[in-house]
């Protein structure tokens, strides 16, 4: 059957030129968010079935909710006493595996005053739907 | 030819590599940002590219639906049905 | 010759053949049993996510349990059986030849899956599809999780013998007049999904040796209790799974390859652009497995590897949907249902495919990363796609099956009551993951957007429940009260089909179809 393939070409060529723009504009984000600052706070979180353990620098620790300053920088240290847990707050789009064995870090900085919830996003057993803990983030 | 693959397989993993991490692992402390802001204005842009783009495909879906059905007055048989060659 | 109901035979000559079209019979009639016991389950875990508290599930064990078999039931025993009775129906005649390569080991892989299959139903393990260490190794309960690894084993090999099965009677017994460039692009598409099958598979039959082993406490492979290290598993798990979404998406476009055609009295726009598409989707399905675990503390060159690797899947896909509408273009086309299953296989296609690009740009993992944004998206692609696409061949097989029309009516309603429910309960999905809502979750706090979305939510899989009851009332009634066929065009397109009762079913007897 004869038939010019022109249009088809166009066409990829579009197609491939937007995944380009799409992978840049996610590295780049990527990139922007990677790094904690300096003065990040480290906090140890240790997920365990079904609870969270947070302990500050000072070696405060609290169980189930987690209280911290407005416009300062956090670095979570995560890990898990037993099963994969996730480690995720929504409202500030923080994410991360709390993986048994090993240390994953991720940082943010709250930047309003509220209450937030932290959820557990792996499934981790019987409990895992309620799996939570609250994010008190507090003015200085 | 199995030579020639060996050995860009070890230059891939000796230079190539190496390079890529060195640039990714440009490991300066980052600044207070909002991360929140960044990823979801990162998600409304994707968004915008994905309804745009879906916006056309679909129209284009809807607009050969309703033309080319064959229950539209305007169509006609396709030259490979006239000629028995379907 | 596939005439099944209307020259009745003893049901053990259907059994114990290995007809080629026998067992491509057997093999529809119990993925279709299949969807109806998944869909089932489906059903229950919307009824109990209707609202906040427990509605008609008790506890979250049963729920879990259920989510697990649900996944299992749709992945390994609705949709890939479903593409091998396709195949078993269609390649040996595609490529002229009299049956399968190996007629006896396909009937060997095919009788492997109902024993699996009881093993998976009866055994009900709670670790979701996906049994990611530790808690599949130290936590999930036994019996369940060994009569899981067992089945899936079984249902393993079953389909990398019926993977060596395709290949083998693609490449070496087609007709030595077809070269492969000239082979219909459904058996094309078996040909690739076989290939990635056969590189796949094996890495999670280790993996699923290595998880007995650790449960047994022989060994501590994914148990970081003794050293292991579960990350391993998910490398090993997704490095089979995600070239099996390939596995699963690659025979429902081939399916659609050949309805749109057909139904647009058109030949396809580009055969060649078609196979290499195949060609470059079952290379690429390789390059972005680990997209899968961008939350498990992977560093960023990784994270940009997968993230390119996958983005790099888009093209090829984006190729077979320009085909499909391209043949569709100047056609004359005939919106009998198993057409509009096909177009509208492509819209959700593509949708699902959106979102796979959202999904992957790696800062954007961050928000739907195992949220409700996952779940409407991969079900977009197996219900949306691939069911949709297995969904409209099952109505265009169903008149060379049985020599009988189904009703065409019922058919259309129950196309528009499955997309329309689709596009409601999927879509909704995607904007509760935004909301934050995690996936696997048997009770949820009352939030009120949750509440509403999750509502909406089951509304929607009741729509798509009623269209289901009545695509089961379809298929009994018409196979047996349903108009006669005409076989030489039942759907009045003109022109010739790959007509499955155009190869002699020794069974039938001389004389027979």
């Amino acid at each position: 059957m004869a038939h010019s393939n022109w249009a088809e070409w166009i066409y990829l060529g579009v197609v491939t030129a937007l995944l380009v723009y799409v992978g840049a504009e996610a590295w780049n984000v990527e990139r922007i968010i990677d790094h904690a600052p300096e003065d990040a706070e480290i906090i140890k979180v240790t997920a365990q079935q079904w609870l969270w353990t947070f302990e500050h620098e000072d070696g405060t620790k609290e169980v189930g909710e987690l209280h911290l300053k407005k416009d300062h920088a956090y670095k979570f240290e995560l890990t898990s006493k037993d099963v994969i847990h996730n480690f995720n707050i929504p409202e500030y789009v923080v994410l991360l595996d709390a993986v048994p064995g090993r240390v994953n870090t991720v940082w943010f900085s709250p930047n309003e005053v509220g209450e937030f919830d932290i959820q557990c996003r792996e499934y981790c057993g019987l409990i895992h739907y309620n799996m939570r803990a609250l994010l008190i983030v507090e003015d200085v | 030819m199995s030579k020639i693959f060996q050995l860009s397989i070890i230059i891939v993993t000796l230079c190539i590599i190496p390079t890529i991490s060195l640039v990714f692992a440009a490991e300066t402390a980052g600044e207070y940002i909002d991360r929140k802001a960044e990823i979801w204005n990162l998600f409304f842009r994707m968004m915008t590219i994905a309804f745009v783009v879906g916006g056309v495909i679909a129209g284009t879906m809807v607009w050969q639906v309703w033309r080319f059905r064959e229950s539209n007055p305007k169509s006609k048989p396709t030259p490979y049905e006239e000629k028995g060659e379907l | 010759m596939v005439l099944e109901l209307a020259r009745p035979r003893p049901i053990w000559q259907v059994m114990f053949s290995t007809h080629h079209t026998d067992v491509g019979l057997m093999y529809l009639i119990f993925s279709l049993l299949a969807m109806f016991v998944g869909g089932a389950m489906a059903i229950a875990l919307r009824v109990e996510l209707f609202a906040p508290g427990a509605q008609l599930i008790q506890d979250s064990m049963t729920f879990n349990r259920l989510f697990t078999a649900h996944g299992t039931t749709m992945i390994f025993l609705f949709l890939l059986p479903s593409a091998s009775a396709v195949g078993n129906y269609l390649v040996p005649i595609m490529v002229r030849y009299k049956d399968m390569a190996y007629p006896k080991l396909n009937a060997i892989a095919f009788w492997m899956i109902p024993p699996a299959a009881a093993l998976v139903w009866l055994g009900m393990a709670d670790f979701g599809w996906y049994a990611n260490p530790p808690y599949s190794v130290i936590s999930a309960p036994a019996p369940a999780a060994e009569m899981w690894i067992f089945g899936l084993k079984m249902l393993g090999v079953s389909s990398i013998l019926s993977s060596i099965n395709f290949v083998v009677t693609i490449m070496k017994c087609k007709h030595p007049d077809m070269s492969l460039g000239k082979v219909p692009l459904l058996g094309w598409s078996f040909l690739s999904s076989s290939i990635i099958v056969l590189a796949a598979m094996p890495t999670f039959a280790a993996a699923l040796l290595m998880l007995l082993t650790d449960r047994l406490g022989a060994s501590g492979f994914f148990n970081p209790a003794v050293g292991g290290d579960p990350i391993a598993y998910s490398h090993l798990f997704w490095f089979t799974f995600h070239p099996e979404v390939y596995v699963l998406v690659i025979p429902a476009i081939g399916m659609m390859y050949e309805i749109i055609p057909r139904f647009s009295r058109r030949p396809i726009f580009s055969h060649s652009s078609g196979v290499a598409a195949f060609i470059i989707l079952s290379i690429v399905a390789f390059a972005s497995w680990a997209h899968h675990m961008f939350a498990t503390g992977m560093s960023f060159t990784e994270k940009t590897v997968f993230m390119v690797g996958t983005l790099a899947a888009v093209p090829a896909s984006a190729m077979h949907v320009f085909n499909f509408l391209a043949t569709m273009w100047n056609g004359r086309i005939k919106f009998a249902t198993p057409m509009m299953w096909a177009v509208g296989g492509i819209a959700l296609f593509f949708a699902a495919g959106a979102g796979g690009v959202v999904n992957t740009a790696m800062p954007l993992d961050f928000i739907t990363h195992d949220s409700y944004w996952v779940v409407g998206h991969f079900h977009l692609f197996v219900f949306g796609t691939i069911a949709f696409g297995t969904i409209g061949f099952v109505y265009y097989l169903f008149p060379y099956i049985t020599g009988r029309m189904y009703n065409e009516k019922w058919g259309v309603v129950h196309f528009i009551l499955a997309f329309v429910g689709a596009c409601i309960t999927f879509f909704t999905q995607h904007i509760l993951g935004l909301f934050g809502m995690p996936r696997r979750i048997y009770d949820y706090p009352e939030i009120p957007e949750w509440v509403s979305m999750n509502a909406l939510i089951s509304v929607g899989a009741m729509i798509i429940l009623v269209g289901m009851v009545i695509f089961l009332a379809n298929l009994i009634y018409s196979s047996a009260k349903g108009k006669p066929a005409n076989l030489e065009d039942p759907f009045g397109l003109g022109g010739k089909y790959y007509y499955p009762f155009s190869q002699r079913n020794p069974h039938h007897g001389d004389g027979g179809y």
